[in-house]
């Protein structure tokens, strides 16, 4: 290859010598790595704004739920309702070591929230302190509840984002503030902003957490418990601990441990395979369509080159008699070839960036936008693009090279 | 000798075998200038094409300054054409989507010439051939002559050692085909170039030194023709 001033001068001509060809040709490069890079941002985006929903809560996660038995055991007849209580807690604690938080939750759904005249539906939640382990609040203001609260049993609560907007629509701190959540007043002492969609009996949105002792006195609660959460230790599959849970609970609540129907236990590492699957699919389909709409640019560029060198015959026999090397008409048809796949593709590149920030903009700017979301395409992506974009270019141009190399000058001459 | 063959022999192989060089003995000494003679058919193409590498022989010995010219690989054969021999061909064949310059630059970028370097050559040989005025235009907008010459600037740059000349006027009137060959004529005396020209023509062949009449393969008479007297058609201008 000569590198001169001329041999690119030669390549530009030689496109734009024929322009609605060239133009018609790229734009089966610039559509496919428009769409490669498009998709590939946009599968970014959507797996980001759909993972948004199961922000601030604990991977490794399962939920007991009590529920009627389905199995006749020892004598009893099936559908025999069970209950769990506080002594579960420690049970659970000792039985299986391998779980890090075991913690209960009971809730009272709508209960009306005032302060001053504004009202809101709310449902309040019990908690322990150590609950923020399962459900990770994203404090805005003021703190969660805590040890002391639980211990003292203080009227406090932290309330979730659409009871703050409700009941103070003039914004500020409101730690501090009384407000009347059922028949009791609790003092505000923080406002829990996170944005997950998935929640234990109901939204964090639209929840009233206080301490469980209070809650329990306040509804007459009993030993009841309606719910119990635990996450697993590091390393612990709660898939694994499903059984074993299912065993400690049948023999102190007296079912069948081969019941699934008597013990529901929700599993958010399941979940998150699924959606992993989901995802794993989804790319497997971008890459796809992405690969095989650039294939069909690039054939569409090889087939090209190949009517154009036939177009030029003449023009290749007269070069190699006045003495052009088969390696210089190699290098020509395939510089051709790399500079319209590169040129086409880097128009579809700037597209397909420019379309992503067009839509990172309007989606990052809905009203109820949460964390912001990223679908622009990575700095390397793209330059792993221009590579590809090379790579191809040189595959496109070598059918064509091979039969210009093979003109000969006497063929070329005539022609004529 | 420049030019040394010794019983070149070539067939074509398409279905029928062709023989169509049948044992070409042909010795060109430097500063001659030669023409070619023979009718369709008679095997002056392909002679032609194997004196300028464009073709392989099959049997026999081609030399080129002393140099053996057989069983060259595409690369040397290429760089032997660029550097011993400038083609003139029937249809000019100028590339039609670069300029006169550009065109006699050609030979030169396969060379590795620098841009400048070639530039001011192919400018000084337009020049003498006098279409320096005409160094930006393109093929299409010139005369046929015009175009011969630029193809003969272009033969020129390298400055070879021989110049291939296909029915240089064939595709001329009888007026510019009398000016090139006097072009012709006038580069081989004054510059000692070495020309072979390829014709049909009785009047071409007559501005030449030296005839050589090939017919079915076989070299016939070679005539001297230093008198330009060879053909009753050629005493005045070439006949069309």
């Amino acid at each position: 290859m000569r590198f001169d001033v001329d041999t690119y001068r030669e390549i530009a001509d030689s496109l734009v010598r024929n322009k609605s060809r060239s133009l018609l040709t790229g734009f089966g490069v610039f559509w496919g790595i428009f769409m490669l890079l498009f998709l590939i941002g946009g599968g970014k985006g959507l797996k980001q704004l759909i993972t948004a929903n199961f922000e601030g809560f604990a991977t490794n996660t399962a939920i007991v739920v009590p529920l009627n038995t389905s199995k006749p055991w020892k004598g009893m007849k099936e559908g025999r309702s069970w209950q769990m209580t506080y002594t579960d807690i420690d049970r659970f604690r000792i039985m299986i070591p391998e779980l890090e938080t075991v913690t209960p939750v009971i809730s009272k759904w709508g209960q009306e929230a005032v302060n001053g005249t504004n009202t809101i539906d709310a449902n309040v939640k019990g908690v322990y302190a150590d609950y923020c382990k399962i459900e990770e609040p994203s404090l805005k203001y003021g703190r969660y509840i805590n040890e002391a609260d639980v211990a003292q049993e203080r009227k406090v609560c932290v309330i979730g984002k659409r009871i703050y907007t409700s009941l103070f629509p003039a914004g500020g701190d409101p730690c501090g503030t009384m407000i009347k959540v059922g028949p009791v007043y609790y003092q505000v002492i923080g406002v829990d902003y996170s944005a997950g969609n998935i929640s234990i009996n109901g939204s964090a949105d639209e929840a009233v957490v206080v301490p469980l002792p209070v809650m329990q006195k306040i509804y007459h609660f009993g030993n009841n418990i309606g719910l119990l959460c635990t996450t697993g230790r590091s390393g612990v599959k709660m898939s694994q601990m499903e059984d074993r849970m299912r065993q400690v609970m049948a023999r102190e609540h007296n079912f069948d441990p081969t019941d699934k129907n008597a013990m529901l236990v929700i599993n958010t590492e399941q979940l998150f395979s699924i959606m992993d699957n989901l995802f794993t699919g989804l790319n497997f389909l971008i890459w796809l369509v992405g690969l095989g709409t650039i294939l069909a640019g690039v054939i569409g560029v090889s087939n090209i080159m190949m009517v154009t060198v036939k177009e030029r015959t003449t023009e290749i026999g007269i070069r190699r008699a006045i003495g052009a090397t088969p390696r210089d008409i190699l290098s020509q048809i395939i510089m051709e070839s790399i500079s319209l796949t590169i040129v086409a593709g880097s128009f579809g590149i700037v597209f397909a960036v420019q379309l992503l920030r067009l839509l990172e903009k309007i989606v990052n700017s809905r009203p109820d936008a949460t964390a912001p979301v990223d679908f622009q395409i990575a700095f390397w992506t793209a330059i792993a693009a221009v590579a590809l974009l090379t790579v191809l270019g040189v595959v496109a141009g070598l059918a064509p090279a091979s039969r210009a190399m093979a003109i000969k000058p006497v063929d070329a001459m005539r022609d004529e | 000798m420049l030019i040394e063959l010794k019983d070149v022999n070539k067939t074509y192989n398409n279905g029928q075998p062709l023989h169509v060089l049948k044992g070409i003995n042909l010795s060109i000494d430097k500063g001659e200038f030669v023409s070619i003679m023979g009718a369709s058919g008679s095997g002056k193409s392909t002679l032609l094409n194997i004196i300028g590498i464009l073709d392989n022989y099959d049997t026999g010995e081609y030399y080129i300054d002393g140099r053996l010219i057989k069983g060259l690989s595409e690369k040397q054969a290429a760089d032997y054409r660029n550097r011993l021999i400038g083609f003139i061909f029937q249809s000019f064949n100028l590339i039609g989507f670069k300029t006169a310059v550009e065109n006699v630059e050609l030979p030169l970028f396969y060379q590795g010439v620098s841009r400048s370097r070639r530039h001011a050559l192919a400018m000084d040989y337009l020049d003498r051939l006098g279409l320096a005025d005409w160094a930006g235009h393109y093929p299409n907008e010139m005369s046929g002559g015009q175009k011969q010459r630029v193809a003969i600037a272009r033969a020129l740059i390298t400055n070879p050692k021989i110049i291939l000349a296909d029915e240089p006027t064939g595709a001329l009137d009888s007026k510019t085909s009398e000016e090139v060959m006097q072009l012709l004529g006038k580069l081989n005396r004054e510059e000692g170039v070495t020309i072979i020209v390829v014709t049909h023509e009785s009047g071409v062949a007559n501005c030449t030194d030296k005839i050589v009449h090939i017919k079915d393969g076989i070299i016939g008479r070679i005539e001297d023709n230093r008198e330009h007297r060879a053909s009753m058609f050629g005493t005045d201008t070439i006949m069309k």
